[in-house]
């Protein structure tokens, strides 16, 4: 019996451990087993200290709940289910009334609207078993619409505060949406929150255009176009969502972009003589280095976060497959060896992991792999997932799904790098390619 | 027909489509005007605009007004009035009221609100008896529950359930009254995560190098001790009898004794009269009653929530006891750490804390004559098994 | 939509045909993804010098297995033909579009579709196609032809077409 089994484990570990000083010193223990599960969390409406922050006060604490549910990691306890009320932002909580619920955390705020007709949140984090406050109240200033980031920088306050993890919730996503029928979909680069929130679209959908990537600071977009006919890369300012090509050779295909840490180089695949290499540009000059030589095919190029490595894919073996090289070319080594085909690397923002595409079986995974091939674990599973991004904390990753058929249309997933957590994110219609921005200031 | 044929039908078809759809017509509303729908008036769009140019906006970071206690005294809820003076435009792509100087990293300056912490209200032990008692397992779970037993065991949780529901007889008819939720218990508690890709059920079962032997078994979570009493039962009450563990209370055991008359001995040695009553020791706790209070607390220790450099943090957790049996909630501290630095520490610390507080809300099954041995506990929360789960 | 309206666009679509349409992405038989493509009206099937010919008699694409970019011999007499007329009809430019199904990431299947387009390129040029009359453009997995999710759909994806031009002195 696997409980018994554990059981005995258990004991023999206490008996090993040099927990035997009974005379006198503190009985001690370890603790090695827990649970892993959301942690209730309360998040009662926000108080509203006018009328005209009503609104507010309940939406941006909807908005709160939002994201810390939709990490997996918490679990609302629904406001039917509370025995107290918040009707003041300064009054003593009664954590009683929240342990008897089980709510393990608790987020209160009040919310203004100040002279000048901006929203202001100020907010507090409990431990309600500890009874104690978790860091200190903040407040957060901002205009009446952009109260959805105010709602998302609360809850990555909460969250890194109880995670001890960096949030990812007041961030945006570049992705393509998609419509129309498989053999002549439209595709246009869209821009929204990273919940799926306030969309925006960058482009029409005269050409298609491919795999945007978003800057390091998230004010730019490198996408391939097919605006000329032919496969060129773009780099599209995100604010004025003015464009201009960059230069390329007459005759060759560009595409594949990403732009390097710094955001002053971008790595792409360009495609001669039917043979697809990496190079390397500076967006400033425009001037490109050819980083491999191989008559293999060379793409989907990811820097490491520090700038000096890059992982590519590659079929120079027979199979595409993953490797690590400088960031200057040259030799590259080979990271993946598992069954099956590997493509779409991409190096995590804390730089261990290296998150991939998988082809086995007939079948595609979303996968992380450690950045020397090790461990590596398939997240999903399904006819056809691709395209990985991560969230600006490494925690999360996002990428496309497409179903099977001639019906088939491809949405957006996220899942978290244990593999828990596997969700659709709302886009109002098909959706690929998505590329996750940082936090935003 | 000939395939010419067809294929210049399907060309014209497509062709059609096309005119249709492809905007060549541009009166002809094309199908992803379903998005513009949900989007957006212009204003509004000039709002994103503004906002996504002026990241300040919201960053504008918390000018420090400690709100003074009576400040905010009107803090009515009540006033069903909502969304009054929209009459002002929302603000024009233009830089806001006031610029302020858009500091590197606005955001998390904490201004502290008010840094008196609310005092501490009183314990929840008492209250916690008075709450309904808990229903069974309301809808289930979201999320997936990494558990180290693959049977669920049931939680201190104290769940208010918007329907309540009959209790159910333990054993009984249980499993009939809880079927459709029974369906989804293999997602509960599993005894690792089973990703999508790991999911033996794939019809193409793909092979990660990985090998992830164990099934992932997951169990129908019997029904939650369904307690007629008002009082929640202990943790370790409910549980499943731990192990083979020897009943609380062994007979003195010769250590006692001997202890006893050592310091009767001492005491009598140094000339002093009786000793003043003090507590008995009582022998060591057995291996079935530490094993019982460290499952009690493992039970609760939810390492779900933390960074994973947090998890790879041992904490080392002083916890002085009542008599009861519930830990001395104020009285808890973390004594060293290891492992990770000082904020994960913290983090790894506070999930210690609240398993400590939480299981140990009804008090720990802690036998009284020993009082004396477990009065000071010292838990090493060490996470390095969980963190491959 | 009223039948009116379908009847208009039909309308409107069949006289598109006629002419050439940079923007189009597809029309007679999926030629025309590039641009300049020719559609159902580029002459007659039975006039050997037509676009239409090209297109249907001699055939405009060529079939490629799994990963593969090596052409077989039924391809090569595919191209032998389409070498054939573009040396007589010395007014047409062509565009080859590479191809791939849907297996595959986005990335790898431009590449892939860049390889197949080239190795027709490098075929006609053998067989004495001038190399400045011909471009090669790759699709990857965006433009499938047929759209089911099967080997039969996708034995039809993975493909090179020729698509005509207007020539250089047109």
């Amino acid at each position: 019996m696997m409980r018994s089994l554990l059981t005995l484990l258990a004991a023999l570990t206490l008996w090993a451990a040099p927990a035997t000083s009974q005379q006198g010193g503190p009985l001690r223990l370890e603790i090695t087993e827990g649970v892993i599960e959301p942690m209730p969390v309360a998040v009662p409406d926000f108080v509203a200290d006018t009328p005209a922050a009503q609104e507010f006060a309940r939406n941006i604490a909807r908005v709160i709940a939002a994201d810390l549910t939709g990490t997996g990691l918490f679990r609302e306890i629904p406001a039917e289910a509370h025995i107290s009320r918040i009707t003041s932002f300064e009054s003593p909580v009664q954590f009683a009334d929240w342990r008897a619920i089980n709510a393990q955390a608790m987020v209160t705020g009040a919310v203004n609207v100040d002279g000048a007709g901006r929203v202001v949140v100020r907010f507090r984090i409990y431990d309600v078993f500890a009874g104690q406050e978790l860091g200190q109240g903040q407040q957060l200033v901002g205009q009446r619409d952009g109260w959805r980031r105010i709602a998302h920088k609360v809850a990555d306050q909460v969250y890194a505060r109880i995670t001890g993890e960096g949030g990812y919730f007041d961030s945006r996503v570049v992705f393509v949406s998609e419509s129309g029928p498989k053999n002549q979909r439209a595709k246009r680069l869209a821009i929204m929150d990273y919940d799926g929130a306030n969309i925006q679209f960058l482009t029409d959908a005269a050409s298609i255009v491919l795999a945007p990537r978003f800057s390091p600071t998230g004010d730019r977009v490198l996408y391939t176009s097919y605006e000329t006919g032919f496969p060129r890369i773009y780099v599209l300012d995100v604010a004025s969502v003015g464009r201009r090509a960059l230069p390329t050779l007459d005759g060759t295909m560009a595409f594949a972009p990403r732009f390097s840490p710094d955001g002053r180089t971008v790595l792409y695949s360009l495609t001669q003589g039917g043979n697809t290499d990496l190079y390397s540009m500076d967006i400033g000059s425009g001037a490109s280095t050819r980083l491999t030589t191989a008559p293999s095919i060379e793409t989907a190029p990811s820097y490491s976060p520090d700038g000096r490595q890059i992982v590519f894919e590659s079929d120079r073996s027979g199979t595409p497959q993953l490797y690590i090289m400088s960031a200057s070319g040259g030799e590259a080594r080979r990271i993946s060896f598992g069954e099956g085909r590997y493509g779409t690397p991409v190096w995590s923002p804390r730089g261990d992991l290296v998150a991939f595409t998988k082809q086995s079986k007939g079948r595609f995974h979303i996968g992380v792999m450690r950045v020397d091939g090790s461990e590596e674990r398939l997240l999903t599973a399904s006819f056809l997932d691709e395209g990985p991004t991560w969230a600006p904390n490494g925690r999360v990753i996002m990428f496309t799904r497409e179903t099977q058929g001639a019906q088939g249309e491809a949405r957006l997933y996220s899942v978290d790098i244990t593999g828990r957590n596997l969700r659709q994110v709302a886009t109002p219609g098909g959706a690929s390619d998505p590329s996750w921005g940082p936090l935003q200031n | 027909m000939n395939t010419g044929q067809i294929i210049s039908g399907a060309g014209h078809l497509a062709l059609i489509g096309w005119a249709l759809f492809g905007g060549a017509f541009r009166s002809d509303p094309p199908p992803f005007e379903v998005v513009e729908a949900m989007a957006i008036s212009s204003e509004d769009y000039a709002a994103i605009l503004a906002a996504s140019t002026a990241p300040e906006a919201v960053a504008n970071v918390n000018t420090p007004e400690p709100p003074a206690p009576g400040e905010n005294a009107p803090a009515l809820a009540s006033e069903a009035d909502s969304a009054p003076a929209q009459s002002q435009p929302p603000a024009n792509p233009a830089p806001p009221p006031d610029p302020v100087p858009s500091p590197p990293e606005p955001v998390p300056a904490p201004a502290e609100v008010a840094d008196t912490a609310p005092e501490v209200t009183p314990p929840a032990e008492d209250v916690a008896a008075l709450v309904p008692q808990v229903s069974p397992r309301p809808q289930p779970r979201p999320a997936p529950r990494v558990a180290p037993e693959p049977v669920a065991p049931s939680e201190p949780d104290v769940r208010v359930d918007e329907v309540t529901r009959p209790e159910v007889a333990p054993d009984a008819g249980a499993v009939v009254e809880e079927a459709p939720q029974e369906a989804t218990a293999p997602e509960e508690a599993a005894t690792e995560i089973v990703t999508e890709a790991e999911r033996p059920r794939d019809p193409a079962p793909t092979s990660s190098p990985r090998p992830r032997a164990r099934p992932a078994v997951a169990a129908a979570r019997p029904d939650p001790a369904p307690a007629p009493t008002p009082a929640p039962p202990t943790e370790a009450a409910t549980r499943p009898a731990p192990a083979p563990a020897p009943t609380p209370a062994p007979a003195p055991t010769p250590p006692a004794t001997d202890r006893g008359a050592v310091s009767d001995a001492l005491a009598a040695a140094l000339g002093q009269g009786t000793p003043t009553p003090e507590r008995p020791a009582g022998p060591p706790l057995t291996a079935g009653e530490k094993d019982a209070l460290r499952v009690a607390v493992q039970r609760c220790w939810n390492v779900g929530s933390l960074s994973s450099e947090a998890l790879a943090t041992t904490v080392v957790v002083s916890v002085p006891m009542f008599e009861n049996g519930k830990p001395d909630t104020g009285g808890i501290r973390m004594l060293n750490h290891s492992g990770g630095s000082a904020a994960a520490a913290q983090q790894a610390y506070e999930a210690a804390r609240r398993a400590i507080i939480r299981c140990g809300n009804d008090g720990f099954n802690l036998p009284p004559e020993k009082f004396e041995q477990w009065r000071d506990i010292e838990m090493t929360f060490n996470p390095e098994r969980m963190r491959i789960k | 939509m009223t039948y009116l309206s379908k009847t208009m666009i039909l309308v409107a679509g069949l006289a598109l045909a006629a002419c050439t349409n940079p923007n189009r992405f597809e029309d007679q038989a999926g030629a025309g993804l590039g641009g300049g493509g020719f559609g159902a009206g580029a002459g007659s099937v039975s006039d050997p010098t037509s676009p239409a010919y090209f297109q249907q008699a001699i055939g405009d694409r060529v079939l490629f297995a799994v990963d593969q970019s090596t052409l077989s011999p039924t391809a090569q007499a595919t191209l032998d033909g389409q070498a054939g007329w573009l040396m007589t009809n010395r007014d047409f430019t062509a565009v080859i579009e590479g191809h791939a199904d849907e297996q595959g990431t986005r990335e790898y299947n431009l590449a892939l579709g860049a390889r197949r387009a080239n190795a027709v390129q490098e075929y006609l040029v053998s067989r004495g196609v001038a190399g400045n009359r011909l471009r090669v453009v790759s699709f990857g997995k965006e433009r499938p032809i047929e759209i089911c999710s099967d080997e039969s759909c996708y034995a039809k994806n993975r493909r090179a077409v020729t698509v005509l031009a207007a020539g250089l002195g047109s």
